[in-house]
């Protein structure tokens, strides 16, 4: 199996007057995993159920290598899916679940023989072919439905929040299992996902997507060290947003004076004038702690409220007036007592500006 | 008084206790009490029975005393089995139309379907006969599928219903996308998942037709007569005892369908879900 690159462009799905979709347009190269990510009822699923086929778009078109297949039902588009709910038939064996797609293909009976096997090695699970999905565990259930999804040889590879209804524990061993059948299969792949961990640790690219749009698509480091918007620095990953107006122009960027107290030299690629009212949005590792005694107008005041600590590292929970903060550090011993402190950006800190009117 | 309250619930446990007794005695007493009537050693349909015998079944059983009797009985079998049927297959359209769409129409589709259970079969039977002589179709075979289909779809759509109801979406559309046709996905995925509910809204619409009376009574003739209005004319001139005897062999067909069905698809627990 070879990558096949799909092309979402320009798709619009409408419900009555609500719009699901709104003019989304996509480009899953070969062999890549891209995470559709997003809180419920942001089109995510729609979209998908879209390039399924199982939802015909009001506008735009869905290619795959250049053809459209826009026209074609669900089972003539080379899509194989990868359910939330793992939707096995359960009156079939986990074989004749697999066998299912490659006989609606009539596909001659040692060949699909053949494949089912497989396809049952590929997800380890040939020694259970015989098991009703009622007698395998969650996880089997949804190898098996992998199984099932790769044993037609599709172009696209759809997964639906597969691992959404598995505990913790197990849904680590899956991601990494399918990660590496994807690789090893070469398939193109969409994962749709409200689970910011689960897209930064599968896809290659991430679309973060808010209200049928999409906000940012890039790579999962990118979008987590430079969001695009506002919303996606409030979605992937914590962030502290802390308001500000710019008193001037600094270079590359501005100068901007906290509410907090304090006033910072923030680079950013966008234009902003001065008088500007800003918001700056941290990652908690962005922020440091500083000395409550020693005065610097970069560092603001506030009070460590409680301090997490998490093996190599430590978590303090702060507030500075009204604002709450979180602050990601290495631990050094024992976690600072609660009481003042002062905060500035750590060094080297990179964190994004927004104007206000956009936070809102 | 406060002792025979102060255990709490006892006392409605045995209220519950007792209502059912008498339930069940309303139920099953008749049953018992035409059963054990069939066997009477009388002329008359009397109980409690002087004396037991088999005559009454043998007389039954005998093809040239009870001749009409088994035509009667060829034709509501006949008539119920092809009703069940007939009405099975229109439930399972129905229930699956219904179940896959969530529209207001769906709603308002099923309340029109199982409207015919509130319907007085009296009025109803009445109704058909002077429908169908106004469309000028004389009395046939047809015509009675016809009429009890009416009355025996709706029994038949509450089972598949229920079970179309429980039936997951996503697995039609894995269906789908794996490549299978509607009809495929129908045959392999739909019909194997929903049986228990067809096979149990099949017996129901086989026994609902088997003991219709009101639409029998209008739409049957001289050439169709049905076995309920048989018996019926029986009693009504002859205090005939084979009546009890016939009813005692539709009780135990009856009741051996219902073990075999049971067997075959956990229906009980299908109809009581």
């Amino acid at each position: 199996m070879r990558g096949h690159q799909l092309d979402i462009d320009g798709v619009h799905v409408r419900y009555g007057s609500s719009t699901a979709v709104d003019g989304v347009s996509l480009a899953v190269k070969p062999g890549e995993i891209l995470a559709l990510l997003g809180p419920s009822g942001c089109g995510k699923t729609t979209l998908l159920r879209t390039v399924a086929g199982f939802i015909r778009p009001n506008a735009g078109r869905v290619t795959v290598d250049g053809r459209p297949i826009d026209h074609l039902p669900p089972g003539k588009r080379g899509v194989g899916i990868v359910f939330q709910s793992y939707a096995l038939f359960p009156h079939m064996s986990a074989a004749e679940n697999v066998a299912y797609g490659l006989e609606a293909r009539r596909l001659p009976k040692a060949e699909i023989i053949r494949k089912v096997e497989a396809a049952l090695a590929a997800v380890r699970m040939e020694t259970f072919g015989d098991r009703r999905p009622r007698n395998l565990s969650g996880g089997q259930q949804q190898r098996v439905a992998l199984a099932r999804a790769l044993a037609i040889e599709p172009s696209i590879l759809l997964l639906d929040e597969p691992f959404a209804a598995l505990d913790r524990a197990l849904r680590l061993d899956l991601q990494l299992e399918i990660k590496r059948i994807q690789r090893r299969f070469g398939v193109t792949a969409v994962l749709v996902t409200h689970d910011q961990d689960e897209a930064m640790s599968m896809a290659d690219r991430m679309a973060v997507m808010r209200a049928g749009r999409v906000e940012q698509v890039a790579a999962p480091t990118e979008v987590y060290d430079r969001p695009a918007t506002p919303f996606v620095a409030g979605f992937v990953g914590t962030t502290n947003a802390l308001h500000g107006r710019v008193e001037e122009r600094d270079g590359t960027g501005y100068r901007v004076r906290l509410d907090v107290g304090a006033t910072v030299p923030v680079g950013s690629p966008r234009g902003f004038a001065v008088g500007d009212r800003v918001v700056l949005c941290a990652r908690p590792e962005q922020l440091a702690l500083r000395d409550a005694a020693v005065a610097d107008p970069a560092a603001w005041p506030a009070r460590l409220r409680l301090s997490l600590p998490l093996g190599p590292s430590v978590v303090h929970d702060l507030e500075s007036g009204a604002t709450e903060m979180k602050l990601h550090e290495a631990r050094r011993g024992a976690p600072p007592a609660p009481g003042p402190v002062r905060v500035a950006l750590a060094a080297g800190a990179r964190p994004a500006l927004f104007s206000a009117g956009e936070f809102a | 008084m406060s002792r025979l309250l102060a255990p709490g619930d006892r006392l409605p446990a045995i209220l519950i206790l007792a209502l059912a007794a008498l339930a069940l005695l309303i139920l099953i007493g008749p049953v018992v009490v035409v059963i054990v009537t069939s066997f009477t050693t009388s002329q008359a349909l009397r109980f409690p029975p002087p004396g037991l015998t088999f005559r009454w079944y043998q007389e039954l059983f005998d093809p040239v005393r009870s001749a009409q009797i088994h035509r009667a009985a060829g034709n509501s079998l006949l008539v119920a089995i092809t009703v069940a049927a007939f009405s099975t297959g229109l439930a399972t359209a129905a229930a699956l139309g219904i179940a896959r769409s969530g529209a207001r129409w769906a709603r308002a589709a099923e309340g029109t379907f199982l409207a015919p259970l509130v319907l007085p079969g009296i009025a109803y039977g009445l109704a058909t006969l002077m429908f169908f002589s106004w469309l000028r179709l004389p009395p046939s075979f047809w015509l009675l599928v016809a009429g009890h289909a009416m009355i025996a779809t709706p029994f038949a759509l509450r089972t598949v219903g229920a079970s179309a109801a429980g039936l997951d979406g996503s697995l039609l559309d894995a269906s789908a996308a794996l490549g299978a046709s509607p009809w495929r996905t129908f045959h392999k995925v739909i019909l194997p998942l929903i049986t228990p509910g067809v096979a149990a809204g099949a017996f129901l619409a086989f026994i609902s037709s088997l003991d219709n009376v009101p639409v029998s009574l209008f739409l049957g003739s001289a050439s169709n007569d049905m076995l309920p209005i048989r018996l019926w004319g029986m009693m009504e001139t002859s205090l005939d005892v084979r009546v009890a005897a016939a009813s005692g062999v539709l009780v135990a067909v009856a009741f051996l369908l219902l073990l075999v069905m049971d067997r075959m698809v956990g229906l009980v627990r299908k109809m009581a879900g």
